[in-house]
């Protein structure tokens, strides 16, 4: 129940990283109500302030919209504007580091699309 | 008037030893603020300024009124529980409620029986039958149920057990808390409140350390962890605390901007424990 907070970030921060994990995930869909900022709060003993930082973040990525006096509420496609911007980062940050690994050990294409074939069927690569 | 409570250089002698020594401070409507400080620090006796426990030098003024002069007007928006238990071991509960009803006006007896309801503590049980956790919960359970501007809570969970005290803290900031109220409190487990503050101040032999808000800490304190060429240059931007760790060199820094950090090695936003034994130690080189 508790979460991990890392001290990388602050804490609004990886509240605002969770909440878009779970719209990803689908945990979150399109027109969800987020948990209230007093409940958040409450659970995970932040001050609420915190949690409405967290909160306004999203808010100002357009992700979610405030509606007054009922909460806070997903965004119409916001999942799909977070995909675009997820496999953006992906292809530009991740990935080019994933291939030089993938040059770097002379991978082949046929060899990662077999590693994939054998987990499908249960085959165990050891 | 903007602060809640406001010390302008307060100071409170015993003897010869300045248990507070003159400090001054405010704390604004909506806050919550951690007092944190070694045993003997003086926060207890500072705790008792503000509630007109106890008589001090200089100017101090808690929701625009004297504590110690008029303590009667003072007691009607305040309400703190104190971290050795109080309630007399021969009341019912059911007395105890009709004692808060009768001397306190802000008190909503209603509310109270609510907040009880949640517990496992019968309106007839005595005090003395309730286990220690029972007991902070029926002195919860009225201090919530009291319509105050600020309450003080000083070591709120002394000698509870984990669970107690995560619930304590989630109904504190669920049942209780909202922007028109300020809470101040004192623990020694910094590290279960220090998520919940709004502010944190350290205070070390009656003077303050460190007064500061959350979201500042993080902008003007930084843990870096480094080694080799890194460390030593890291070392030239004169850390306040340094200490080894797996090889590694782990540096505090105050005041230096991240920008600076950044490139020497990972850093982090340091935990309210680290920072405390930090400044404890810088004050007492």
């Amino acid at each position: 129940m508790d979460p991990k907070w890392n001290e990388e970030q602050p804490i609004y921060r990886q509240l605002r990283d969770r909440v878009v994990a779970m719209i990803l995930e689908g945990v979150l869909g399109d027109g969800d109500a987020l948990p209230s900022v007093r409940n958040v709060a409450a659970e995970y003993r932040l001050n609420p302030l915190t949690v409405l930082k967290g909160y306004q973040e999203l808010v100002d990525e357009g992700l979610v919209e405030k509606k007054r006096g009922r909460g806070m509420f997903v965004n119409e496609g916001a999942r799909k504007e977070l995909l675009k911007a997820e496999r953006g980062r992906f292809l530009d940050k991740e990935w080019p580091k994933i291939l030089a690994t993938i040059e770097r050990l002379g991978l082949e294409v046929s060899d990662l699309l077999q590693q994939e074939t054998n987990k499908d069927s249960g085959v165990d690569n050891d | 008037m903007t602060s809640l409570v406001s010390a302008r250089g307060v100071s409170k002698r015993f003897g010869a030893v300045r248990a507070v020594d003159n400090v001054s401070f405010d704390i604004e409507k909506g806050k919550i603020l951690g007092l944190i400080g070694p045993n003997g620090a003086g926060k207890t006796t500072l705790l008792k300024a503000v509630l007109g426990l106890t008589d001090c030098e200089g100017d101090l003024s808690v929701l625009g009124f004297n504590p110690f002069r008029q303590r009667k007007q003072l007691m009607q928006n305040i309400c703190f529980i104190a971290d050795v238990a109080v309630l007399p071991r021969w009341i019912k509960v059911s007395q105890l409620l009709d004692y808060v009803e009768a001397i306190h006006p802000n008190f909503s007896r209603k509310r109270a029986e609510e907040l009880l309801r949640q517990t496992k503590i019968m309106s007839t049980s005595r005090v003395k039958e309730l286990s220690k956790g029972m007991v902070t919960q029926l002195h919860l359970s009225i201090i919530m149920a009291i319509d105050a501007k600020l309450l003080v809570l000083d070591e709120p969970t002394l000698g509870l057990d984990i669970l107690f005290r995560k619930e304590f803290y989630s109904n504190l900031l669920n049942d209780y808390f909202d922007e028109e109220r300020t809470i101040l409190i004192t623990t020694h487990q910094v590290e279960e409140i220090e998520n919940l503050l709004t502010d944190i101040m350290f205070i070390n032999d009656g003077k303050i350390l460190l007064d500061s808000s959350m979201d500042s800490l993080s902008d003007t304190y930084v843990e870096l962890m480094t080694s080799g060429d890194a460390a030593k240059k890291a070392h030239g931007l004169r850390p306040i605390a340094e200490h080894e760790m797996f090889g590694k060199s782990v540096m505090l820094f105050e005041g230096v901007s991240r920008d600076h950090l950044e490139g020497l090695g990972e850093l982090r936003i340091p935990s309210v424990a680290d920072l405390f034994v930090a400044k404890i130690k810088e004050a007492r080189k």
